[in-house]
């Protein structure tokens, strides 16, 4: 029951005194109230309270009601609002932290920033590629400022562009011979991919589980297979497990030259110079050219018939 | 004979480089006794370290050891010799228009003149209709009347101004290379929307598609969000501007062909080779000069901040200029004008 309680009690008690100066008409007697009010106390009033201000008025309903619909953005009728959102606060930023110093580009801290995919899916527009590229300019210019004295916003700013995990914290493992003493070595030539498993040993090579002039019928052809090893006189110091597919005879035997070289250079660092000098270690990138439309081959045209 | 070329020449250089200074040796003949070094250290004590930059930049220049160090140090020494020299008082400081606009009770003659926007273009490009605009010719260009672009200035400046105050939405479109700040500027002072690249064709009459995605708010009489009415901007149809603000009318055909067809009133700047029927207000002026333009952008803008303030101090009293729209209507399907569930009931 609220009636035990004291200050309900004296809140009723108020609120009834409220009721009977409400309800007073005349402006005579309410210019009196305050008169009245005062030498009126209760014994059960804790302390007399003055006269109280008046309630604050209530915007709420003013405030709660709709008045337009308006664009969220200034940038609206540009029909893709947030990405130009986001171009003037960068551009903003850049202006106003123009005068800091800055560091070469090399130096720059390197940062993944979004792939267009993504980028697009985080703005939810469709930006074109240049527009990209655009933003992504001025990024690049924000992350030159020297890193110590970059500002707290800067770094918020920029950091909301980069890919989620940097992959450029991940560093490449350099290969080494395994527990076991094998080299491994890929090598690709023409359509040919080969990967060759290298151990020391008394100089066995197998390809395809097969014995190399089996496989090979041409001298040139073996000769070039091995010429890692034969360049470097190694022919009998080593035992290769190779395995092979794909292409022709030449392009097989040309993809194992480098897969060897490559397993070579793993258990002995120093062959590099002699290795690349003996062309062991470069790649020939060349591929065959693809047919075009017009043309009888790759860039044949045909024969050319008068009428 | 070489040999001796070259004597002569290594020996000049050597005489030179045994002679004494002129400053020292003037100082020797007039005062044998006085010696030099005690005189220029005696100079050197007189000037107070802490005043002379010049010595708070070597000192700076010793001690600073990384780059922010070196920065602050900079900084500093900038501080210090700008305090230094004359004080420049008038200077025309062509990021001031962009950065601090006139209002349009500003609008003088002399500033016009100044931001030459009375420049037309040459006699032979004019539009006959632009005849009343066009004071006289100079060196084959014609020239705009101060006068009618100052008046008409004024009047578009209140035509913002009232659009603003009652709630409207102005659009600055200003898509010429160098016109995007002052038209970003201009957008912000009047609290509106800006277009400093390409108008997408048909985003007013083909609004659903080119704008539909764009997010839209509903806001009270104060400009407060108002999530919960989030729900009913579903499947409205895109806006369109109250009024439209063109800087370079020429460029921007089909915006002012889609406001035409939309009955959206413009403000354009209207060279004397525009046609000034293409918009509703003209401001007769040079549109190619990029200071003229700014100025017009950024007093505009100004008049719409006018109007903004004048909207919500109104606002804060509790009333409105425009019929605000009301919840129930937000409710109302915009299309049909029924209330969502009552045509499922019809049917």
């Amino acid at each position: 029951m609220a009636w035990h309680k004291p200050t309900s009690l004296t809140q009723a008690m108020q609120s009834l005194r409220l009721t009977t100066t409400l309800t007073k008409p005349s402006a005579q007697a309410s210019r009196t109230t305050l008169n009245t009010l005062r030498p009126r106390t209760y014994a059960t009033e804790a302390e007399t309270i003055p006269a109280a201000a008046a309630p604050e008025i209530n915007f709420g309903a003013f405030s709660q009601k709709p008045a337009r619909i308006i664009p969220s953005s200034p940038s609206y009728f540009s029909g893709s609002p947030r990405f130009i959102d986001h171009v003037l606060k960068l551009e903003a930023l850049q202006a106003k932290h123009a005068g800091l110093p800055t560091v070469a580009t090399s130096e720059a801290p390197r940062m993944a920033w979004f792939k267009l995919p993504q980028f697009r899916d985080y703005v939810g527009e469709p930006v074109p590629m240049k527009k990209y590229k655009s933003l992504v300019k001025i990024l690049q210019r924000l992350n030159r400022i020297q890193p110590d004295m970059v500002p707290e916003e800067v770094r918020k700013a920029v950091g909301a562009f980069l890919r989620p995990g940097n992959p450029y914290a991940v560093e490449n493992i350099p290969r080494t011979v395994d527990e076991n003493g094998r080299a491994r070595g890929k090598g690709k030539r023409k359509e040919s991919t080969a990967v060759v498993q290298l151990v020391e040993g008394e100089g066995e090579v197998l390809v395809n589980g097969k014995s190399l002039v089996d496989v090979f019928k041409r001298v040139h052809d073996r000769e070039s297979a091995l010429w890692a090893l034969r360049c470097t006189q190694r022919l009998d110091k080593y035992n290769a497990w190779i395995r092979v597919q794909g292409g022709g005879v030449t392009g097989q035997a040309e993809a194992i030259t480098l897969a060897l070289g490559r397993a070579l250079l793993l258990h002995e660092p120093g062959l590099k110079p002699v290795l690349r000098k003996a062309g062991a270690i470069t790649v020939d990138a060349r591929r065959v050219e693809r047919k075009k439309p017009g043309h009888v081959k790759a860039r044949k045209m045909p024969t050319w018939v008068k009428r | 004979m070489i040999i001796r070329k070259l004597c002569m020449r290594q020996s000049r250089q050597l005489l030179a480089l045994s002679r004494r200074a002129p400053v020292s040796s003037r100082f020797q003949s007039t005062l044998p006794e006085t010696p030099v070094e005690s005189l220029q250290t005696s100079i050197r004590d007189e000037i107070p370290r802490a005043e002379n930059p010049l010595f708070e930049m070597v000192q700076a220049q010793s001690e600073a050891s990384t780059p922010a160090q070196e920065f602050t140090s900079d900084e500093l020494q900038r501080s210090n010799f700008k305090k230094l020299g004359t004080t420049v008082k008038s200077s025309y400081d062509p990021e001031n228009v962009i950065r601090n606009p006139p209002k349009p009770s500003q609008i003088s003659l002399e500033m016009l003149l100044a931001a030459g926007t009375h420049l037309g273009h040459s006699t032979s490009r004019w539009n006959p209709q632009n005849s009343r605009y066009i004071f006289g010719i100079r060196e084959g260009v014609h020239i705009i009347s101060l006068d009618v672009t100052a008046a008409h200035l004024r009047r578009a400046a209140k035509v913002v101004e009232e659009v603003a105050a009652r709630g409207g939405l102005v659009l600055f479109a200003g898509t010429r290379k160098g016109q995007k700040r002052a038209v970003v500027k201009a957008a912000s002072l009047a609290k509106g929307y800006h277009i400093f690249e390409r108008w997408i064709p048909g985003s007013l009459t083909n609004g659903e598609q080119i704008l539909g995605h764009c997010e839209t708010k509903v806001v009270n009489a104060l400009d407060e969000e108002l999530p919960d009415f989030k729900a009913d901007l579903a499947d409205r149809p895109a806006l369109k501007p109250d009024l439209v603000v063109c800087l370079n009318p020429l460029e921007n055909v089909v915006l002012l062909h889609e406001c035409g067809l939309n009955n959206v009133p413009t403000i354009g700047i209207i060279d004397t080779d525009a046609d000034p029927t293409r918009v509703t207000y003209p401001i007769p002026s040079n549109d190619d000069s990029l200071r003229a333009t700014c100025l017009i952008a950024g007093i505009l803008g100004r008049a719409g901040e006018a109007g903004q303030a004048r909207r919500l101090k109104m606002a804060q009293e509790g009333r409105t200029s425009y019929t605000p729209i009301t919840a129930q209507e937000l409710r109302l399907d915009p299309f049909t004008g029924l209330a969502p569930g009552s045509e499922g009931q019809k049917n």
